[in-house]
């Protein structure tokens, strides 16, 4: 049973975890870059 | 449950049809408009990095140089590549995802229909910018789409193009990404578990994870070259303290998964379409998507097996030779299983289930031929070679892209409302799949007789084989073009007109609405019934 089928605040939350998690890649990867030059 | 649900059927959209003219386009953000947009917009795409394929073997047909300069030629297996890639495969999968994931969780619509809208409009920005680069001073970039430095640094005004295109590629990628989770997450009808889910749903969800995770680290990575290039730091470059084989490790560690963006919505495709010709559910539903997983897992700790020739220590080679294989397990398990789906099958040969039967044979033809690459001792003789060139056209041209020619193929009376024309489709079946292997099986001697990759003029032993696969892309090629016509010719309704099932009892929520689907669909949350259920 899928109980958030639709909620806005669920559908908000979910996206901006997931860019989050996208921002942190992409940050992360460069920070890399400048610990390892 | 569902709020957002509740409201649409409020806020009732179903009784008005789309927006007239261009404004339905501009400002779409209904899933099927998207879908469409996507789907013209990577055919587009397919036939201008094919028209550079072509050009590439023309110059290949005979030994010297004949039709273009060696700067060009490398321009053209660049551009060829960052096309494919980024403007053919994956916003074709992007548009299947649009039209058919909403349909078959049974969804009104994307769960972010505005950055839905976005995430398209990006995409023909960042490509016109890309080819406008091929008139500016010093040419498109030619140093290969992997973008190594310090040779991609040599690239004219180009450069920070390239770079602020492969940004936006990236940008609308993830926004797309985000955009499928979210709504297979959030907007599944309320009895369709996780479990219960099509195939092609469970290989986009975990696609766009995928995406999500590694599309930032290009952008990471391209980010410091621009930085390099333009900002005075040394990220890659030896002379400042920097590390160039750092880029290679960071590219490959975007680049791996990105293999597998391009193959898991196949494997997705292939799993609706064989189980709805053999008439038998699929073989091992479950598996799939553990398998799916596993696939999508493994892809992560591969990376290295690009750069065995830059030398590493015993230990890494090792470990990325025996991870890389290990990814024939899952993949064995997805083969094994559409054979067994087809095992004692009532089989027809439709269209769709030609190409994923072709799909089954030649995708495997690249997965051996990958497993042979993965050898460390052996790959050192293969990299750089057409053996190479060989084995990933073997995945993504009868893998990806045959993995959408039968998706289109498939889903087109659900679209249209009309059939395509079999005989005609199968025609175009046939000569791709002829055409394909004249194409690219040559070029596994070639590479095993030690021709290298990029390279505008050969040797002489190797005329007979690069005519034979010159020959064939120019026979793939105009064979794409009775595709066209046969997408057309039913887009314009001169078909049959299709049921709502289309083929027959096919499972899954899509075939329960009428042919074609209507402009907003599933207002009202559909119940999962056992006969459209998966698993």
């Amino acid at each position: 049973m899928n109980d958030n089928a639709g909620n806005k605040r669920e559908i908000r939350k979910t996206a901006l975890i997931l860019g989050g998690i996208a921002v942190f890649f992409y940050l992360g990867f460069i920070l890399l870059g400048v610990l390892r030059a | 449950m569902s709020s957002a649900v509740t409201d649409a059927h409020e806020h009732d959209h179903d009784h008005h049809g789309p927006a007239k003219g261009l404004k339905r386009w501009l400002y779409a953000t209904n899933h099927k408009d998207i879908g469409t947009m996507y789907l013209v917009f990577s055919g587009i795409m397919f036939f201008i990095g094919g028209f550079m394929a072509l050009i590439i073997r023309s110059e290949l047909f005979t030994p010297g140089l004949q039709f273009v300069a060696p700067n060009f030629f490398n321009q053209m297996t660049t551009m060829h590549a960052l096309i494919m890639v980024f403007g053919a495969v994956m916003p074709a999968f992007v548009g299947l995802a649009n039209w058919m994931i909403p349909m078959m969780i049974g969804a009104p619509d994307m769960a972010l229909p505005r950055m839905n809208n976005w995430s398209f409009w990006i995409l023909p920005v960042a490509f016109s910018m890309l080819l406008a680069t091929l008139v500016m001073p010093g040419g498109a970039p030619a140093g290969g789409w992997t973008m190594y430095p310090p040779l991609v640094l040599q690239t004219g005004d180009a450069f920070p193009f390239l770079i602020f295109s492969v940004h936006l590629m990236g940008l609308s990628s993830i926004m797309g990404a985000i955009n499928v989770i979210v709504t297979i997450i959030n907007m599944r009808t309320p009895d369709m578990t996780l479990l219960k889910m099509p195939m092609f749903v469970w290989t986009w969800l975990i696609t766009a994870y995928l995406l999500i995770a590694v599309m930032p680290v290009l952008a990471g990575a391209v980010t410091m070259l621009l930085t390099d290039q333009f900002f005075g730091t040394s990220f890659f470059l030896a002379a400042g303290g920097g590390d160039p084989v750092m880029f290679q490790h960071i590219f490959w560690f975007f680049g791996h998964p990105e293999v597998y963006i391009m193959i898991l919505p196949a494997f997705g495709v292939v799993s609706e379409i064989i189980p709805t010709f053999a008439r038998k559910p699929l073989f091992g539903h479950d598996s799939m998507v553990y398998a799916a997983s596993s696939i999508a897992f493994l892809s992560f700790i591969v990376w290295a097996h690009h750069m065995f020739t830059t030398g590493m220590p015993l230990t890494g080679q090792l470990f990325f030779m025996f991870a890389t294989m290990l990814i024939a397990v899952p993949t064995g398990v997805k083969v094994f299983n559409w054979t067994a789906t087809m095992w004692k099958g009532a089989m027809t040969f439709e269209t769709p289930m030609l190409f994923s039967l072709a799909f089954l044979f030649l995708f495997t033809i690249g997965g051996f031929s990958g497993l042979m690459l993965a050898v460390v001792s052996s790959d050192i003789q293969y990299h750089d070679s057409y053996f190479v060139v060989a084995h990933f056209h073997y995945v993504l041209v009868p893998g990806s892209i045959f993995g959408i020619m039968a998706a289109v193929y498939y889903w087109l009376p659900k679209w249209t409302g009309h059939m395509y024309n079999e005989k005609l489709g199968q025609v175009h079946f046939w000569l791709s799949t002829i055409f394909v292997n004249v194409t690219f099986f040559p070029m596994h001697f070639l590479g095993l007789a030690g021709m290298p990759r990029r390279i505008p003029d050969y040797s002489t032993q190797f005329a007979d084989f690069n005519s034979i696969a010159s020959i064939g892309a120019i026979g793939f090629g105009l064979s794409q073009l009775l595709f066209v016509y046969v997408v057309i010719q039913c887009v314009r309704k001169q078909g049959a007109k299709a049921s709502s099932e289309v083929w027959e009892h096919p499972k899954g929520l899509e075939w329960t609405v009428p042919s074609p689907a209507p402009y907003h669909t599933f207002n009202d949350p559909p119940k999962v019934a056992a006969e459209v259920a998966f698993s």
